[in-house]
C-alpha cells in the first residue's frame, strides 16, 4: 500500500466497507435495531419474524455498514455458521425482559464464541441489551454478568442497554462499533 | 503429429464456446470471492454464468458442494448491481432442488418481491416459489396473491406461472388464490390474462361444473389476449368431447358456436386453433366442418411458412375421417407440392394420397419418388403410412405401390422407418391375397441384405407362417437357409423355426427340410442347434397332430405365468410331472385393441388436443398384455384365495353403480378351474364417511356354494378397497350361467371432511343396492390363437366330441353384427381373421377356438347365412362332451 493510501486511511477520509452480523434468539429485536439505522425513506413500518435472513445497509461515520441481520428462531440458528466467515463484527441482540431465556442466550454464545471461523480471531462484539424500558427489565450490568461476558478475552465487546423502538442507546452503540471497526482496520493495514 | 491436429482444431472451434474447458471444481473455488466485500459485480456475474453453464450442461453437484455454493450465492444480496442480482436469482432457482436448508433466502426474496425495483421483482418470485415447500407456502402467501394482482404484468405472470408451479406440491393453498387469478383475468396485459385463465382453469379443472361456468363466462367476456382464446378454445373442446363420450348436449350448441366464431377472430393464431378444434372433434357434421376447412384452405396459400406447414397437418390429419371435406382443398394442396419448404411438400402430397382418387395415384406416386430422398426419416414414415392407407383403399393399385415400397426398402434408411415399410407390406399382404406372393418375395429380398436383426427375425417368422400355405413354398426355403449360413445367431434361430414351419406343412419338402435342419444342427450357437434338434426330432416322428400342436401353433400359455410355475415347481420338487395344463393362457389383445392402440393414450393426456404418441401405443399394448398378470398378482396376495390354484381368466371390469354415485363399485370376475371369484373394486366419494367391514353380499343361484369372503376393512374417502367373495362352480356345467343379485354392506362412521378422521367410534350399518352380477359362458373361456385352424379341426374329427344345431338369429339383420355377437358372446379367439366378413357375401363362416376352465379345447365353427334376419349352423368341438353341450345350449 503507498504512502498516500495510508494518508488516507489515517485520517479516515477514504470511506470504509464492512459486514456486521447481527444475531440474538427470535422477538430480541434484531430487524428492529437495524431499520432504526436506515434512511428514513427505507425504513419500514411493520416488522415480521424474518425467515432466513435479510441484507440492510447503513452508515455511520463514513464507515459502510452491509448487516447481514439473521433469523432468530429455533430452526434458523444452525444457519448462522455459514455467514461467520467474512464478518467484521457481530451485534448480539438480547431481549433484557426475556429472563427465561437467558440461560438459551449464554448457550447460543458459546456455541458462536467457540466456532472454528470465530475463535481467535479479533474483531468486536456489540452487545444491546434490549428492550430497557420494559418494567422487569435486566440491567445491562446483571446481563452481562448472567452471560459471563468478561471471560471472553480475546475479543473487545461492549454492552450497552438499548429500546429499538425509540432508538435510545443504539447510537452510543453502534459509535464504539464503528470505533472499534476503524482500529481494526488500520491495525491490519 | 496427433497433437498438432488437435490444436488445429482447437484454433477452429476456438471462437465458439468460451466455457469450453471450465472445470466443476475449479469453478467451486472461485466461488470464494462472493465472500469478498465489496463485491466486485463483474467478476461475480462471470462466475454464476460458470456456474449455470455448467448446471445446464448435467454436471452433477454434490449436497455439500450445492449448499456451501448456495450460501456463497446468498451474500450476494448486498449487491446493488442489477444484472449480478438477476444471475443471483438464477442461481437460486437453479440449486434450490440439490442444496440444504434453501429457505435461508426467504425474507430475502420477499422483500425483493414487495421492493421498489421492478427488476429483481418478477425474477424474485420465481426464485421464492421454487425454494418454498408446503410448511412455508403459509408465510408468503400473502406476498404471492398480492403479486398476483399486481400491476406490473411481468410480476403478475411470474406470480401466476410460479401457482402454476405450485398446484404440483401445494394445490390447496393455491386454490384460495382463486380470487386473485380472476382478478387477473380482467388483466389488459395479453400475457397475464392467458397465465390467468391457466391458473384458473388448473384450479377447477377436476370439477366439471366449474370448467363448464367458467368458459361460459369468458367466451361472453371476449378475451383480449390471442393466447388466452386459444387457450379457452382448447377447454371448449375438451368440455365438448367429454360431453360427446357421456351422451350429455346441454351446452353443446353454445360451446360450438363460441368456438366456430372463434373463426373469424382477427388473430390467425386463434382463426388456426378454432379450425383444428373444429376438425378434430368426433363428431362434427360436415355443414359444421365446411368453414374451418375453408380457413385452413385459405392458410394453405398464406405466404407464411408456419401457417401453411400447419393447416396442411391438420388437414393431413383429418383426411381419414373427413375425406370429402378435404378433397375441397385438392388444388390448393396440390400447389403445395412444389412448395420449398419439404416438410409443408411431404404433408400435402401424403394427404393428397389419402384423399386422392385411384386414378391419381400413379401421378402422385411419381412425385414421391422424384423428392423421396430429399427428406427425413421421420417425414418417410408419413408417406409410408399414407402408402398403407392406399393400399387398404386401393386394393387393384398394390402393385404399383408395392414397387414403390421395395425401392423405398433398398434405400438408406434408420429402423423405424425400415420397420414401418415392413409393417406396410405385412399389412398388405394380410389384409390383400393377391399380393402375398409379390409382398412376400419382396420381403425376402430385403432380408437378403438388412442390417437390423430384429426386422430380419420378424420377417423370417412371417415367412414361416405364410410361405408354407403359397402355391410354391419352396422358393422360399433358399431365402430362408442364406440367413442360416450368413447371419448372426438370433437371424439364424429364427430361420431355423420358419424352416421347420415348411417341414411341418408341405409333406413334399419334408425330407429336404429335414437334410437342411441335421446341417444347423452342427451349429455354434447354442439356442440354433437346440431348436434344430427338436424340430429335427419332431418332424422325423412323421405324426401330423405332435407336429401340428408344437410346431405350427407354438406356445399359447402366457410367458411370465410359466415362468413363475416353473419356479416354483423347483422350488418344491414332487414326484407329479409338471402339468403345462396348469399354467394360464395367454392373453389374446383384442382386434380392437390392436387397430386402435393409441386411443388410450388420447385420452389420458391433459388438456391439449393432443397428437397420438407412438410411445402411448406402446404403453397401451404393454398394458393389455399384462392385465390378467397384474390381477393374478394382486390375487396371490390375498391368502384366502390362494388356495383356488392358478387363475384361469380374469374379465373385463363391469360397472355395478353409475359413475356419479356415493359408492361406486366395480366387478372383476376370475374364474379359477373350480372356482369363481369376484372381485368387487369399492371406491368410496362421500368425504364425510369413513366405512368400515366393506364387504358385497351375493345370492347365487343354485348349484354355487359360497365359499369365503374376504372384506375390505377400512375404507377412507376418496379411496378404492377390494372385497372378494369366492365361490365353488356347480358340478352340472349348465348351471354355470347365472345372475347373482349383489348388495354392498358396511359399517359407516361419519367423519371429519378436513381430517378424515372419525366423530366418534360408534357407526352404524347400511348397506347400498348393486346391479346384478351376470356370470356367462365367456367368462370361463380363455382365448387362442389357432394359426391353422383347418388342420386342428380335422384333427378335432377323429379325438373330439362334436355337436351341431341351427339357430336363427332374429335380433340381427346383418353378417358384421351376427360375427360381432358371436364372438362377444362365447368369449373365443377368432382364427384365421375369419372373423372379417367380405362385402356383399350373403354367407360366412367363423371358426373360433379358445379353452374351457379347466383345461378343456373347444373349437367352434359358425356357418352364417343372410336370409331373413341370420341363420347360423354351429358346430362345436370338445375334449369334454360336457362343454360341448353347454356351449350349443348357451347359445340357445
Amino acid at each position: 500500500m503507498g504512502f498516500w493510501d495510508k494518508l488516507v486511511n489515517l485520517l479516515g477520509f477514504k470511506k470504509k466497507e464492512v459486514n456486521i452480523l447481527v444475531v440474538g434468539l427470535n422477538n430480541s429485536g434484531k430487524s428492529t435495531v437495524i431499520n432504526h439505522f436506515k434512511n428514513e425513506e427505507e425504513k419500514l413500518t411493520e416488522i415480521v419474524p424474518t425467515v432466513g435472513f435479510n441484507v440492510e445497509k447503513f452508515k455511520n461515520q463514513n464507515v459502510g455498514f452491509t448487516a447481514f441481520d439473521m433469523s432468530g428462531q429455533g430452526r434458523y440458528r444452525d444457519l448462522w455458521e455459514h455467514y461467520y466467515k467474512d464478518c467484521h463484527g457481530i451485534i448480539f441482540v438480547i431481549d433484557s425482559s426475556d429472563r427465561l431465556r437467558l440461560v438459551v442466550v449464554r448457550e447460543e454464545l458459546n456455541l458462536l464464541l467457540q466456532h472454528p471461523d470465530i475463535y481467535g480471531r479479533r474483531f468486536p462484539i456489540l452487545f444491546f441489551a434490549n428492550k430497557m424500558d420494559v418494567r422487569d427489565a435486566l440491567s445491562s450490568v446483571k446481563i452481562a454478568a448472567g452471560l459471563g461476558l468478561d471471560q471472553i478475552l480475546d475479543k473487545s465487546w461492549h454492552i450497552c442497554a438499548s429500546n429499538a423502538l425509540t432508538g435510545e442507546g443504539l447510537q452510543e452503540g453502534v459509535e464504539w462499533l464503528t470505533q472499534q471497526v476503524r482500529e481494526l482496520i488500520s491495525n491490519r493495514s | 503429429m496427433n497433437a498438432f491436429k488437435r490444436d488445429k482444431k482447437e484454433e477452429e472451434e476456438g471462437s465458439g464456446n468460451p466455457f469450453q474447458n471450465i472445470e466443476k471444481t475449479t469453478v467451486l473455488q472461485e466461488t470464494r470471492i462472493f465472500n469478498d466485500c465489496p463485491v466486485d459485480s463483474r467478476k461475480c456475474t462471470h462466475i454464476l454464468t460458470k456456474i449455470l453453464y455448467l448446471l445446464n450442461q448435467g454436471e452433477q453437484l454434490g449436497t455439500t458442494e450445492a449448499t456451501e455454493t448456495f450460501f456463497a450465492i446468498t451474500k450476494l444480496f448486498q449487491s446493488q448491481d442489477v444484472i449480478l442480482r438477476r444471475m443471483m436469482y438464477l442461481g437460486i432457482k437453479e440449486l434450490s432442488t440439490i442444496a440444504e436448508d434453501v429457505i435461508i433466502v426467504t425474507s430475502s426474496l420477499t422483500k425483493d418481491m414487495t421492493g421498489k425495483e421492478d427488476l429483481y421483482r418478477a425474477a424474485a418470485i420465481r426464485a421464492l416459489c421454487s425454494i418454498t415447500d408446503v410448511s412455508m407456502l403459509q408465510a408468503i402467501e400473502r406476498y404471492m396473491k398480492q403479486a398476483i394482482v399486481d400491476r406490473n404484468s411481468g410480476v403478475s405472470s411470474a406470480a401466476l406461472v410460479s401457482s402454476l408451479h405450485l398446484t404440483k406440491i401445494a394445490g390447496d393453498v393455491v386454490k384460495r388464490w382463486v380470487n386473485e387469478a380472476q382478478e387477473a383475468v380482467n388483466s389488459d396485459s395479453v400475457m397475464v390474462q392467458y397465465h390467468a385463465l391457466g391458473v384458473l382453469y388448473h384450479i377447477r379443472k377436476s370439477d366439471r361444473l366449474a370448467v363448464n361456468k367458467l368458459v361460459a363466462k369468458l367466451t361472453r367476456m371476449s378475451l383480449k389476449s390471442p393466447y388466452a382464446v386459444c387457450m379457452l378454445i382448447r377447454i371448449a373442446y375438451k368440455l365438448l368431447e367429454e360431453e360427446d363420450s357421456s351422451g350429455g348436449a346441454s351446452s353443446y350448441s353454445t360451446l360450438f358456436d363460441f368456438i366456430e366464431s372463434c373463426l373469424r377472430h382477427k388473430s390467425e393464431m386463434v382463426i388456426y386453433e378454432a379450425a383444428h378444434a373444429i376438425v378434430n372433434l368426433r363428431r362434427t357434421t360436415s355443414v359444421e366442418l365446411a368453414p374451418a376447412v375453408s380457413v385452413l384452405q385459405l392458410f394453405c396459400s398464406s405466404p407464411k411458412p408456419t401457417l401453411r406447414f400447419a393447416a396442411v397437418r391438420t388437414l393431413n390429419k383429418v383426411a381419414m375421417s373427413h375425406p370429402a371435406a378435404v378433397t375441397a382443398c385438392n388444388l390448393d394442396l396440390e400447389n403445395l407440392i412444389t412448395d420449398s419448404n419439404r416438410s409443408i411438400a411431404t404433408l400435402a402430397i401424403t394427404t393428397l394420397l389419402k384423399t386422392g382418387a385411384e386414378s391419381s395415384v400413379d401421378r402422385l406416386m411419381k412425385q414421391i419418388a422424384s423428392f423421396v430422398s430429399e427428406i427425413s426419416d421421420e417425414f418417410k414414415i408419413v408417406v409410408v403410412q399414407a402408402i398403407r392407407a392406399l393400399c387398404l383403399k386401393f386394393p387393384r393399385k398394390h402393385s404399383v405401390l408395392m414397387n414403390f415400397l421395395s425401392a423405398m426398402l433398398r434405400d438408406e434408411g434408420g429402423l423405424e422407418y425400415k420397420a414401418s415399410i415392413a409393417d406396410t407390406i405385412i399389412t398388405i399382404i394380410e389384409e390383400n391375397p393377391e399380393a402375398k406372393e409379390t409382398g412376400l418375395a419382396h420381403l425376402c429380398e430385403f432380408i437378403e441384405d438388412c442390417e437390423h436383426t430384429s426386422l430380419a427375425v420378424r420377417i423370417l417368422h412371417l415367412l414361416g407362417k405364410e410361405g408354407p400355405r403359397t402355391k410354391q413354398p419352396s422358393r422360399y426355403i433358399r431365402f430362408i437357409y442364406n440367413r442360416v449360413i450368413l447371419e448372426n445367431a438370433p437371424v439364424r434361430a429364427a430361420a431355423v423355426a420358419a424352416m421347420s414351419q415348411f417341414g411341418a406343412t408341405c409333406p413334399d419338402l419334408l425330407p429336404n427340410i429335414q437334410v437342411l435342419l441335421a446341417r444347423c444342427q452342427m451349429d455354434t450357437d447354442d439356442e440354433v442347434r437346440d431348436r434344430a434338434t427338436y424340430y429335427y426330432s419332431i418332424l422325423e416322428k412323421q405324426d401330423k397332430s405332435l407336429a401340428n400342436h408344437y410346431i405350427v401353433e407354438g406356445l399359447q400359455v402366457s410367458i411370465p405365468s410359466l415362468e413363475r410355475a416353473l419356479h416354483q415347481y423347483t422350488i418344491s420338487p414332487s414326484d407329479v410331472p409338471f402339468d403345462m395344463k396348469s399354467v394360464p393362457l395367454a392373453a389374446v389383445p383384442s382386434a380392437e385393441e390392436i387397430v386402435n392402440p393409441s386411443g388410450k393414450g388420447v385420452q389420458a393426456d391433459g388438456m391439449l388436443i393432443s397428437t397420438a404418441l407412438s410411445g402411448s401405443k406402446v404403453s397401451a399394448v404393454a398394458v393389455t398384455v399384462s392385465r390378467e398378470e397384474s390381477y393374478a398378482e394382486k390375487l396371490r396376495n390375498v391368502p384366502e384365495l390362494v388356495a383356488l390354484g392358478p387363475l384361469f381368466r380374469s374379465s373385463d371390469p363391469v360397472e355395478l353403480t353409475e359413475s356419479e354415485t356415493e359408492y361406486v363399485v366395480r366387478c372383476i370376475k376370475h374364474s379359477f378351474p373350480q372356482h369363481l371369484v369376484l372381485q368387487f373394486d369399492c371406491l368410496n366419494t362421500l368425504n364425510d364417511q369413513l366405512l368400515e367391514n366393506v364387504r358385497v353380499q351375493v345370492e347365487p343361484p343354485d348349484g354355487y356354494q359360497l365359499v369365503r369372503e374376504v372384506p375390505c376393512p377400512c375404507l377412507p374417502y376418496s379411496e378404492t378397497g377390494t372385497a372378494y367373495v369366492a365361490l365353488k362352480f356347480p358340478e352340472e356345467l349348465g348351471a354355470t350361467i347365472g345372475t347373482f343379485n349383489a348388495t354392498l354392506k358396511f359399517l359407516v362412521k361419519d367423519c371429519d371432511p378436513a381430517t378424515g378422521l372419525p366423530d366418534s367410534d360408534e357407526g352404524y350399518d347400511d348397506e347400498y343396492m348393486l346391479e346384478d352380477v351376470e356370470v356367462t359362458l365367456g367368462d370361463q373361456i380363455q382365448k387362442v390363437t389357432k394359426t391353422n385352424f383347418g388342420a386342428a379341426w380335422e384333427e378335432a374329427g377323429d379325438s373330439y366330441c362334436e355337436l351341431e344345431d341351427t339357430y336363427s338369429l332374429s335380433s340381427v339383420s346383418t353378417l358384421e353384427e351376427a360375427v360381432k355377437d358371436i364372438v362377444n358372446f362365447l368369449g373365443m379367439q377368432p382364427a384365421e381373421r375369419s372373423d372379417r366378413v367380405p362385402e356383399g357375401k350373403s354367407s360366412h363362416t367363423v371358426f373360433l377356438a379358445g379353452v374351457y376352465r379347466g383345461g378343456y379345447d373347444i373349437l367352434v365353427r359358425a356357418k352364417l347365412a343372410l336370409a331373413e334376419g341370420v341363420t347360423m349352423q354351429l358346430t362345436v368341438r370338445s375334449t369334454n362332451p360336457d362343454v360341448a353341450e353347454l356351449v350349443t345350449s348357451a347359445v340357445g
